[in-house]
C-alpha cells in the first residue's frame, strides 16, 4: 500500500469531512490553511480514517513522529521549535515546501502544516505498522 | 432552570463506564408533546443526557481539571420517545480518553426497549475552569453520585396511569428556530435563531462561559427537519429515525444570530437525508444530517 493507492478515498473523506468540493482537494492542499479545517474537523477526520482503513491514529501521533528520536526538551523549548526540532521537524513532513516553515515555529503552529498527503504518509505508516503487529501477533 | 439531567449514578468505573438513570416526570421543564398530545421528554435532550453520564465519567477520572465539550457524534439513532411516567436508563461506555478528548458510545433504554443510541461520540476536553468552578461541578457529581442497584425489571406500579397533566406543564422555552427565511419546498429551507440569555439552559451551559448546547441547535434542526418535510411533496410518508455525522466546530454566545440552511441530500423510496448547515456570521458553528426513513418502515 502507498499513497497513490489510498488518495482517492482519503480524499473523498477529506471533501466529505470539510463538506467540501472533492475537485479541491488535492495531494499538497494544507487542511487548515487552503482547506479551512478547525480543530474539530481533525479528530472527525482521524475517526473517519480509522474506521475506513481499520487503524489506529493515537491522537497526537503526527506530532510525535515529526520528533523522531529527539526527547521533548530537545524538540521544544517554551512550546518553540529549536533548530533540531525544526530540523527534524522538516525532514518527516518532506511534502510539505520549504517555504511554509517559519524559522521560529510554535509547536502549536505544527498542524497548519499538515496537508493531504501528510495524512496519507499516516494511514500508510499506521496500516504497515498493523500488519507488522498482526504478523507478531 | 437546571439544564442538568442525570438524577443518579449508579455505577462508575473510571475512563470505561458509567450508568445512571433519569426519571421523566412532570416536575420536568424540559418537555413537549407527541402527535397525540402525549408529554414527553425533548428527544434530543436524551442525547444530552447520556453524553452528560459520559461526562461524569471522564471529569471523575481527571479529577474535574477537565471537561468534555460537544464535538462529534457519528450517529445519534432515535427509537421512541421517553413519555412522562418513563424512567430512562443510560449507559455510555469510552472508547478512549488521554488528555485530549474523549470517544465513547452510549444507549439509553426504558425497561428493556432500547429508546436511543449514540455510536461515535467524539468530545474535545478543555479546561474546567473556564466554564465552571470546579468545586462547583463536584458538589453536583456528590449530590447523584449514589452507587446502586439498575431498577430491574420495570416496577409495575410504572405500568399504572398517571394522573393528568395540564398544558401549564409544557415547556416554556420551545427548541425552535424563530422565523424561517427561505423556502422551496421539498428542496431546501432556510431559518434563524436569535440566541438570548435569558434562555434557561445558559445558568448550567456553563456559569463562567455560557455557551448554545449542541442537543438544543440539534432539536431545532429535529423541528425544522419536521416542519420541512409537513411541506413537502412526502410529506407523511418519512420519519426521522437518525441524526448522522453531527459536528461542532465552534461555540455559540448568547446575542449570536443562527442561521440554519437545510437542503435534500438523498431522497430515495427508502430513505430522505436532510443536510442541514448552521452558521453565525457565515462561519460554519455546526453541520449535521437528518435521516428519515419510510413511515411504515420505520422501527
Amino acid at each position: 500500500m502507498n499513497v497513490d493507492a489510498i488518495y482517492p478515498k482519503v480524499r473523498e473523506i477529506i471533501a466529505d469531512v470539510l463538506v467540501i468540493d472533492e475537485k479541491d482537494v488535492t495531494l499538497d492542499r494544507r487542511l487548515i490553511v487552503d482547506l479551512g479545517a478547525e480543530s474539530i474537523d481533525f479528530l472527525d477526520l482521524v475517526f473517519q480514517l480509522e474506521k475506513e482503513f481499520a487503524i489506529k491514529i493515537p491522537r497526537g501521533q503526527l506530532e510525535k513522529n515529526a520528533r523522531g528520536d529527539l526527547a521533548p526538551d530537545e524538540f521544544e523549548k517554551g512550546g518553540v521549535l529549536t533548530p533540531a526540532g525544526l530540523s527534524a521537524l522538516k525532514q518527516y513532513l518532506n511534502e510539505v515546501p520549504d517555504a511554509y516553515f517559519k524559522p521560529t515555529m510554535k509547536v502549536s503552529e505544527i498542524p497548519l502544516l499538515f496537508t493531504v498527503e501528510t495524512f496519507c504518509k499516516l494511514i500508510v505508516a499506521a496500516v504497515k505498522e498493523q500488519s507488522a503487529t498482526e504478523s507478531v501477533a | 432552570m437546571r439544564f442538568l439531567f442525570v438524577d443518579r449514578i449508579l455505577q462508575l468505573s473510571p475512563g470505561q463506564f458509567i450508568r445512571g438513570l433519569k426519571h421523566v416526570t412532570p416536575d420536568d421543564f424540559y418537555l413537549c408533546k407527541d402527535d397525540k398530545g402525549k408529554l414527553a421528554f425533548i428527544t434530543s435532550l436524551i442525547g444530552e443526557t447520556l453524553g452528560q453520564l459520559a461526562a461524569w465519567n471522564v471529569m471523575s477520572t481527571n479529577n474535574f481539571t477537565k471537561r468534555p465539550v460537544a464535538g462529534f457524534a457519528n450517529s445519534a439513532r432515535i427509537y421512541r420517545k421517553a413519555f412522562v411516567g418513563d424512567t430512562l436508563l443510560l449507559e455510555s461506555f469510552i472508547d478512549s480518553l488521554d488528555d485530549t478528548a474523549v470517544q465513547y458510545h452510549s444507549v439509553a433504554r426504558i425497561g428493556d426497549e432500547v429508546v436511543f443510541t449514540i455510536d461515535g461520540a467524539l468530545g474535545p476536553l478543555l479546561p474546567m475552569d473556564d466554564f465552571i468552578d470546579s468545586s462547583t461541578v463536584r458538589r453536583q457529581f456528590d449530590e447523584i453520585n449514589r452507587p446502586g442497584e439498575w431498577p430491574w425489571p420495570t416496577p409495575p406500579t410504572e405500568r399504572l396511569p398517571l394522573l393528568p397533566t395540564t398544558d401549564n406543564q409544557l415547556i416554556s422555552a420551545p427548541m425552535v428556530f424563530d422565523r424561517v427565511i427561505e423556502h422551496v419546498p421539498g428542496v431546501s429551507m432556510s431559518a434563524e435563531k436569535k440566541i438570548s440569555y435569558a434562555a434557561p439552559y445558559f445558568p448550567d451551559h456553563f456559569p463562567k462561559k455560557p455557551v448554545l448546547p449542541l442537543t438544543v441547535l440539534l432539536e431545532c434542526s429535529l423541528n425544522l427537519a419536521t416542519l420541512f418535510l409537513a411541506d413537502s411533496p412526502y410529506a407523511g410518508q418519512y420519519k426521522v429515525s437518525e441524526v448522522r455525522r453531527v459536528k461542532m466546530s465552534d461555540f455559540v454566545y448568547p446575542s449570536d444570530v443562527v442561521l440554519c440552511y437545510l437542503t435534500v441530500k438523498i431522497h430515495q423510496t427508502e430513505k430522505l437525508i436532510l443536510n442541514c448547515r448552521i452558521e453565525v456570521e457565515g462561519k460554519r458553528v455546526c453541520i449535521l444530517d437528518v435521516v428519515m426513513l419510510p413511515k411504515e418502515r420505520e422501527q
